[in-house]
């Protein structure tokens, strides 16, 4: 909201309080000050000079050389650009040391070799409104000499953020009320005369929850025309732009005193005022020319003609507004109640400065009074005459109630910091007032004080908590579930960061078309996806299900950024349905990583290693390693070398390889592998050993032996026999080399060469050769007769 | 053969100190104290030296042996001296580095860790909540009214299911005290959401770390030395902090908290960090609802609430001018926290 420091200061004293002091003082009253903007001139140093000569510069076309007198006795001599003034014209004179907005300060200085002991000004160079091209010519009375600033209004805009439980400061005089308070100073009282009431005989209120108290006045015989200077000021100053003096009143007294006000044009009305609701399907056509199809929630101002005159508390109607040639008006001053407004004007897409304070909620009290006010001021400005008295259907709703302040809890919970006394004094200078049987009466303008814990809520607040001491004490509390995987996240992440992969952060929310690399952990059925209503985009239209999508996302991103080498990871939740579309979101943990491109910066000493999918492999065991970490091929849609990953015998999560066609897609130019891991699984396999394992203390052997096997037979054959074997003295074995020969020479292209190193030890002796070539040999039947190897 | 020995000791320690290279020195090695080396097949002869001349040719033999083995190690030693320097000479230690792939923690990952582990030390315990979540989490138990505009499906993420996605980790509070008993001292950092168009300061997901205490006779002091003491640990000792009056629908009184940033070469400025204020009562009185208990009675326990936007203390911390920067990803910007 904006509030002007002019029109501010017409309802409190003011004077002496830096705009600094006031800023602070709306921050500790629990208004945020978003914007301050000084208008018209700050500084003393630009004054009225009058232009005594103008020559050609000589070394310049576009510029003169002016001699002006600034009411120091001597003639200043200027270089100037200007092209709209004559000698003898009085222009603003900016005198060396003068600061412009903008923030620069006048210097004297040479221009083109000519010296120049100041600047004249155009309006915009000084802080004023644009006006003409070319310097402001002031006015022939100006006294020369005199400062600029003495001769236009300032003022300052401040730009405040009001708290929804505050609508009895959406106005000036409200926000002049709570100053008062915070500086203790009298208020200036406002000069309304009461009008005299009378019982509506001409308004019918048929939905009194929607709208309780309904005021309305007839003025005949106004003429419509521009409103008093004072008046369009006064709207400008908060960037408000003036219409009529009919509606410029109505939009003064919502921002001098917080009620919305609306002026029918009375020769457009027919019959009785109807407050009604609207009809399923009914239209209004708002002022705006917007178009509107009610429902019966939304309350009209209608007449016996059934017209909808105007959508209560929103906006008036195109056709019944006041126009260039009403003379006759019917002034609205009503209460609506606040939900109704807030439902209408969400359905209807259609705001206000009036609805915004409806649905905040006006003082009920102050109905009648914006009415008398609004009558006084239209009486001023456009003539005619009022009606004797208001007319009122129904009544102002009491909002507030007594409410009682309990001296220990308040004691309690500003740890003593305020004295009661003083407490009570807050609540009276904030408009309380204390009855009989000790509990306050709270003004009808406060709706927001309910409660024991509102009125604690008043007084700390005018306190401040810079007046309450820090206590440092707090209960102790054991550790939680969440504490020990945030642990084990943590040890992840660094362990990951050391292994040289950088983390990421994505957002949760992506397209739909990034799906296709999604890597959930179980696959996804029809309904397994979860979608967000009303998506901001179609780029962020779906719950990751996976966080594959954003890891792959942002190394394209990288990737087309030139990046070479791409190793990321990211922890955080899944979103899913479960299975089968059963509707019932699940979150999951999970740790997805990439790696593409080179496995580390290249050098003069080091080539360039593109990243394969045992890289991510060993990456993988080194998060774990204490686990045998095991790929075990499942084919996984949209992927190329899907498989599960296994620590030991548990599955902790998926691999795969992006299909080369989508790599292509994103502009990769290395393979691109993935992998995503149940991190609730994860954490539990790095829980430490339990206690050390002796060290051997009789020497192992090792024996090798090459063995030609099918090409395609897996690797994980010959692990799964060798785990099998039951053989004790074998304790490691260790795979060293893999050949084939695609010529066919030395080994046929469909069989493959696999080298293994096979360690032997006892716990209680140091092995004899003849007992490591027994075992081996076992080792190496068991080979054998399982998947038919041959020794080479 | 006492005039052959000092001529044999003589030649190999001329042929061991002209020994150019190993192999040249094991060739003088070889040929006077090999087998068929020179000293080796006069010491043959021994026996049939006279018995009187024994003793004094046995200690010409010794000396020579001495001697000579004496110079092949000094020989040794040297020409080992030769080669080292010669293995080193040359080496650019000026050369660059063989590069080790650096990685790094995402940047709200440290100023979450730094900020969790400041509360930690402060005794508050982790908590969490689902990020779908429903509206009784999110705002009726949170005493939001049910025309609040947060719940306005334009700034609010909803799905068809009625579920939405929590606008604030303030859920988790009620998540919390729904199971626990007070004492409740918890911290949850999190996820948030809000349709919010993304910008230079703004994201539609963005992160949060709440914290509650709740218990008996935790005041408005409690409140202010928790949170000025924690603002001192992640801002420095000498950071000033206010707390200006705000408004929550969950807390009363509410504050916004404002730090003082100082940052070299520009006018100190007032930043906001984060919300506070005392639990209301309200959320209390809904939390005993749903427990059908009285374990948290507003009328002998009490609380406080903070959250502050985790994005945001990032891009103070570290000067980021785009919260975009940090959902980017890009490698450029990610090094600079290795």
């Amino acid at each position: 909201m904006n509030i002007s420091l002019n029109w501010l200061a017409t309802h409190l004293d003011l004077s002496g309080k830096s705009i600094k002091e006031i800023d602070d003082l709306f921050t500790f009253a629990g208004v945020e000050v978003e914007g301050i903007v000084s208008k018209g001139i700050a500084s003393e140093k630009i004054v009225v000079a009058q232009i005594m000569e103008a020559v050609q510069h000589p070394n310049a076309d576009r510029l003169k050389v002016t001699q002006v007198d600034a009411g120091e006795g001597t003639l200043r001599q200027i270089v100037c650009g200007a092209q709209n003034y004559k000698v003898g014209d009085k222009v603003p004179c900016a005198l060396p040391g003068a600061a412009l907005p903008g923030g620069f300060t006048i210097g004297e200085t040479v221009m083109r070799k000519v010296e120049s002991k100041g600047m004249l000004c155009a309006a915009a160079e000084i802080g004023l409104p644009a006006g003409e091209d070319g310097l402001l010519i002031l006015p022939q009375d100006a006294e020369i000499g005199k400062p600029v600033k003495q001769l236009y209004d300032s003022d300052t805009l401040l730009e405040l953020e009001v708290t929804p439980n505050r609508p009895d400061l959406l106005s000036h005089y409200g926000m002049a009320r709570e100053l008062a308070t915070l500086l203790k100073t009298p208020l200036k009282p406002l000069d309304i005369r009461g009008a005299g009431v009378s019982p509506a005989a001409n308004i019918t209120i048929e939905s009194p929850n929607a709208c309780p108290l309904y005021t309305a006045v007839r003025i005949s015989g106004v003429t419509i025309k521009d409103s008093p200077t004072w008046l369009k000021q006064r709207l400008e100053s908060i960037g408000l732009r003036p219409i009529n003096n009919i509606v410029d009143v109505t939009n003064f007294v919502l921002h001098e005193l917080g009620q919305p006000l609306h002026a029918f044009d009375a020769a457009k009305l027919t019959g009785n005022i109807i407050i009604r609701n609207a009809t399923d399907g009914e239209t209004f056509l708002a002022l705006d020319e917007s178009e509107h199809t009610l429902t019966p929630d939304d309350l009209l101002i209608s007449d016996e003609s059934g017209a909808a005159l105007a959508l209560a508390g929103v906006m008036g109607g195109l056709t019944s507004g006041v126009t260039e040639t009403t003379t006759d008006i019917l002034l609205e001053s009503a209460y609506f109640t606040p939900q109704g407004i807030r439902r209408t004007s969400r359905r209807t897409a259609l705001s206000s400065d009036s609805s915004y304070r409806f649905e905040r909620g006006v003082d009920p009290q102050g109905v009648l009074t914006a009415s008398a006010f609004a009558v006084k001021l239209i009486l001023e400005t456009a003539g005619g005459t009022a009606e004797a008295s208001t007319q009122v259907a129904g009544e102002a709703p009491a909002l507030t109630r007594p409410v009682a302040l309990d001296p220990a809890k308040l004691d309690q919970l500003m740890g003593g910091s305020i004295s009661l006394t003083a407490a009570e004094g807050i609540l009276t200078r904030l408009g309380l007032t204390q009855l009989a049987d000790g509990t306050w009466n709270v003004p009808s303008f406060r709706a927001d004080l309910q409660r024991h814990i509102d009125l604690v809520e008043e007084i700390a607040r005018v306190h401040g908590l810079a007046n309450v001491p820090s206590r440092f004490l707090g209960a102790f509390v054991p550790a939680s579930a969440i504490d020990a995987a945030y642990d084990a996240d943590m040890v992840l992440r660094r362990r990951l960061a050391a292994l040289g992969i950088y983390e990421c952060q994505t957002i949760k929310l992506i397209a739909d078309s990034q799906l296709t690399d999604a890597l959930p952990l179980r696959p996804l059925q029809d309904g397994d996806v979860i979608r967000v209503k009303l998506p901001l985009s179609e780029d962020h239209a779906v719950m990751r299900p996976s966080l594959v999508p954003g890891l792959v996302a942002s190394a394209a991103r990288n990737v087309r950024q030139q990046a070479k080498s791409l190793r990321f990871f990211e922890m955080g939740r899944a979103f899913r349905n479960v299975g089968g579309g059963k509707a019932k979101d699940q979150e999951s943990e999970t740790l997805a990583i990439l790696l593409s491109g080179g496995t580390a910066p290249t050098g003069w000493n080091q080539s360039d290693r593109q990243a394969d999918l045992y890289d991510l492999k060993g990456l993988i065991n080194a998060l774990v390693p204490n686990k045998t970490i095991r790929f075990s091929p499942r084919e996984r849609d949209g992927f190329t070398l899907g498989c599960d990953i296994k620590a030991d015998d548990q599955t902790i999560g998926l691999f795969a390889r992006l299909k080369p066609s989508r790599e292509r897609e994103l502009d990769f130019t290395s393979p691109v592998f993935v992998a995503e891991l149940d991190l609730t699984k994860l954490r539990k396999l790095l829980t430490g050993i339990e206690h050390v394992e002796d060290l051997p203390q009789f020497p192992g052997s090792s024996r090798d032996a090459a063995m030609e096997l099918p090409a395609t037979l897996p690797n994980a054959d010959i692990e799964a026999v060798l785990a099998k074997c039951n053989e004790p003295l074998l304790i490691a074995f260790e795979c060293f080399d893999v050949f084939t020969d695609p010529t066919g020479e030395k080994l046929p292209t469909d069989r493959k060469s696999v080298a293994y190193r096979f360690q032997y030890r006892a716990a209680d002796r140091t092995l004899k050769a003849e007992e490591v070539d027994a075992a081996h040999q076992k080792v190496l039947e068991a080979l054998t007769q399982k998947i038919g190897v041959k020794f080479r | 053969m006492k005039e052959q020995i000092p001529v044999i000791q003589s030649e190999a320690l001329a042929q061991i100190a002209s020994a150019a290279d190993e192999r040249s020195l094991e060739d003088a090695r070889v040929s006077v104290l090999g087998k068929k080396g020179t000293l080796t097949l006069i010491a043959a002869g021994m026996k049939d030296v006279p018995k009187e001349d024994k003793a004094e040719v046995g200690q010409l033999l010794n000396a020579a042996r001495t001697a000579i083995s004496a110079a092949l190690e000094e020989k040794q030693t040297a020409l080992q001296e030769v080669a080292d320097q010669a293995a080193l000479a040359g080496i650019d230690v000026t050369l660059p580095a063989r590069a080790v792939a650096t990685g790094a923690l995402h940047p709200l990952t440290l100023i979450r860790d730094e900020a969790i582990g400041i509360l930690r030390r402060m005794g508050f315990a982790l908590a969490d909540g689902p990020e779908i979540e429903d509206e009784f989490h999110c705002f009726d138990a949170l005493n939001t009214p049910a025309d609040h505009p947060a719940r306005n499906e334009k700034d609010t993420f909803y799905f068809d299911s009625g579920k939405l996605l929590r606008t604030h980790t303030s859920s988790v509070q009620i998540r919390t005290m729904e199971t626990a008993k007070p004492p409740v001292r918890i911290i949850a950092p999190g996820s948030a959401y809000r349709r919010d168009e993304i910008d230079a300061t703004h994201l539609s997901v963005f992160n949060q770390l709440e914290g509650l205490y709740v218990g008996t006779d935790v005041s408005l002091p409690d409140l202010k030395g928790t949170l000025e003491y924690f603002l001192h640990e992640l801002f420095g000792p000498q950071t000033e902090v206010r707390f200006r009056p705000h408004f929550f629908p969950f807390t009363e009184p509410s504050f916004e908290i404002d730090v003082k940033l100082t940052i070299k070469g520009q006018a100190p400025r007032w930043i906001e960090v984060a919300g506070c204020g005392m639990v209301d009562p309200a959320v209390f009185e809904s939390i005993n609802k749903t427990r059908k208990d009285n374990a948290f009675d507003p009328e002998t326990v009490t609380g406080f609430a903070f959250g502050m936007g985790l994005d945001r203390l990032a891009m103070i911390r570290w000067g980021i001018k785009d919260i975009r920067l940090l959902i980017e990803n890009d490698v450029r910007f990610l090094k600079q926290f290795a």
